[in-house]
């Protein structure tokens, strides 16, 4: 067992899929090149000679609530996910930098059908009629609860309901499951093809992979150090800042 | 999770005693209710304040948040008239993020709810006091009972012919002064953005023809049609908002009216002066509304609620729109604001929506019996 003062940094990056090759070319971008340890399961990994940074590979969902409860000291995933853990995450994690990479948006869409529809406003007042009318709230799936919350919040719509919706949300409205959804999109073609559209203002958050630190662990020197030698300058700063406010 | 500890038996028996002289039958709604009535009701809000359960059959419930819903469900089910019940027991509430240090998330509450009985002022401060005579054998030398009454400013757009989308936006942002600005302003220009493409041609068309080439886009293909709502309804809407800027808007005069009572605040006399004053000067006319407020108030103090531990705010409102009209609040000053002693009011309009009687009256109020007690320590 370390010393805390020797403690390695612990980093966490994508497992698998589109997102792991492009973290991994981000890496190669700094210098840096992932190796796997030892331990045939494939959730630890190194930096090749790199000793003082201990690497975790998980999903982009398990990351982002393993920075949130500060069981790793960074982490890259979506800044969606980030943001999805909930009001006040920004107390907890502090968002270093963007990648550039995994840009998706997470959007408000409603059926093309309703061509009245084009805005948030527009949606206030029919979800307000609806409700009026046949007792039952207009209902959005999603899978993004906390960004759908404070998003409509916002705008003063109160009348619906989120209908938890793990895959394919775009396909609720179609199956009769919901009449508007908050997904993430990249073209917007999937959205298209399912008969919807995002409304005007219906952008809730234009998201890229994202390189995040947790407020909720201690940080030593050495690991801050290590910390530093992967970020750049803008993103150290921030780091310092918020490690020196928490 | 923090629970609350038990209260000494002798506490408890003197903040329960006004309940068991109130005449009301005992009664213990179950702990677990439905998730999605709850939500239906209170909105999404609420989600995040609630313990859901769920059991292998993937129904999903939660832990009762407080007691007024599952009460009101069981009268409504007796068919009874009228009913006046009490009720003593747990409630769950997940605490909000940075509370979690002082907010106990499992907590007694202890109530009475009136269905069916004569309103009015008389009425109303009787189920107040009864919170008061309770709150007080706690102990506590700080309290206070904040009053309100939402009917003022309701009463105050329907004199204005405010039309209903804007009124009901206004109504629900009372007590958060920027959304009640911005309600206001949206009243003031309710015109949106301009139409564009098929929904500004649908706007300006005869309502059947309009009706007629918007389903035959949508059997084209143009448009999937997608979505639970008629192509009438639709239309109908898109013509209506052509006619918005003809619609009555409302003027400065008119929102600064709205702003400036409901920041009236203060002893009852003098807010009901101010309140007086500020009608007059823009010559609304509410009739008795100040009056049964003015009424009410005499009956309090009738009830023995001191004069100098009360006050009224026309701005009062609950965030659960089922409650309506009267509406109160205990405070003591060892709790922060949004952590009242006691709290109640009217809620016809939740009877309604849950199946009860058109025009039935609902009234109740409940304690915290934990923070009514003055030994507690934090």
């Amino acid at each position: 067992m370390s010393e805390p003062q020797t403690a390695p940094l612990i980093l966490a990056l994508p497992s698998k899929g589109r997102l792991k090759e492009q973290c991994e070319e981000w890496l190669a971008s700094v210098g840096l090149e992932l190796t796997p340890t030892g331990g045939g399961r494939g959730y630890t990994a190194a930096l090749k000679g790199v000793p003082d940074v201990s690497v975790q590979l998980l999903s982009a969902g398990s990351i982002a609530a393993a920075i949130d409860a500060g069981e790793v000291h960074l982490g890259v995933t979506g800044e969606d996910l980030l943001r999805e853990r909930g009001e006040g995450v920004e107390a907890r994690v502090a968002l270093l930098q963007g990648l550039g990479f995994g840009r998706a948006d997470v959007v408000v869409a409603a059926p093309k059908a309703w061509v009245d529809v084009e805005t948030m406003a527009d949606v206030d007042e029919v979800a307000h009629d609806f409700l009026a009318r046949t007792g039952a709230r207009l209902r959005v799936a999603t899978k993004y609860f906390s960004l759908t919350r404070a998003w409509f919040a916002a705008h003063g719509v109160v009348d619906y309901r989120i209908v938890g919706s793990a895959g394919a949300t775009e396909g609720a409205p179609a199956a009769g499951a919901a009449e508007l959804i908050v997904d993430i999109t990249t073209t917007g073609a999937t959205l298209e093809a399912n008969g919807l559209k995002i409304l005007r203002d219906g952008v809730i958050l234009r998201s890229q992979a994202n390189l995040a630190a947790s407020l909720a662990i201690p940080w030593s020197a050495s690991q801050r150090a290590a910390a530093e030698r992967l970020i750049n300058e803008q993103a150290a700063t921030i780091l310092q800042t918020r490690l020196a406010n928490g | 999770m923090r629970a609350e500890p038990p209260l000494p038996t002798a506490a408890m028996k003197a903040i329960r005693a006004p309940f068991l002289e109130a005449g009301a039958m005992l009664i213990d709604p179950p702990v677990i209710q439905p998730l999605n009535e709850l939500l239906d009701l209170a909105g999404e809000t609420m989600r995040a304040r609630l313990f859901i359960v769920q059991g292998e059959n993937g129904a999903e419930a939660c832990l009762r948040p407080d007691f007024t819903v599952p009460v009101t469900r069981a009268h409504i089910a007796s068919g009874a008239p009228s009913g006046r019940y009490r009720y003593e027991g747990k409630a769950f509430r997940v605490a909000r993020k940075g509370d979690e240090a002082s907010h106990f998330e499992e907590f007694i509450q202890m109530g009475l709810e009136a269905y069916g009985e004569r309103k009015d002022p008389p009425a109303d401060a009787a189920i107040a006091a009864i919170a008061w005579r309770s709150v007080v054998a706690g102990g506590r030398r700080d309290l206070a009972m904040h009053l309100g009454d939402t009917r003022i400013v309701a009463d105050v757009l329907r004199v204005l012919e405010t039309p209903p989308r804007p009124a009901a936006r206004i109504m629900r942002a009372l007590g958060r002064p920027a959304a009640l600005s911005a309600a206001l302003d949206k009243a003031k220009s309710p015109a949106g953005e301009a139409r564009e493409g098929l929904a500004a041609e649908l706007a300006l068309m005869a309502e059947s023809a309009a009706v007629r080439k918007l389903e035959e886009a949508w059997a084209s293909g143009e448009l999937e049609a997608v979505g639970g709502r008629s192509a009438l309804e639709i239309v109908a809407r898109l013509r209506l908002g052509a006619q918005a800027a003809k619609e009555r808007r409302m003027t400065d005069s008119e929102a600064t009216l709205i702003t400036d009572l409901s920041v009236i605040s203060g002893a009852p006399d003098a807010a009901l002066d101010q309140a007086r004053a500020v009608l007059t000067r823009a010559r609304i006319d509410i009739g008795a509304s100040l009056d049964t407020v003015a009424e009410r108030t005499r009956a309090l103090v009738a009830e023995g609620v001191p004069a100098d531990r009360l006050s009224l705010g026309f701005g009062f409102r609950r965030p659960f729109s089922y409650y309506a009209g009267f509406l109160f609040d205990i405070t003591s000053g060892a709790f922060g604001p949004g952590h009242a002693v006691a709290a109640g009011g009217r809620y016809d309009p939740l009877l309604r929506q849950l199946g009860g009687p058109v025009g039935g009256h609902a009234v109740g109020c409940m304690v915290r019996p934990f923070r009514a007690w003055s030994g507690a320590s934090q």
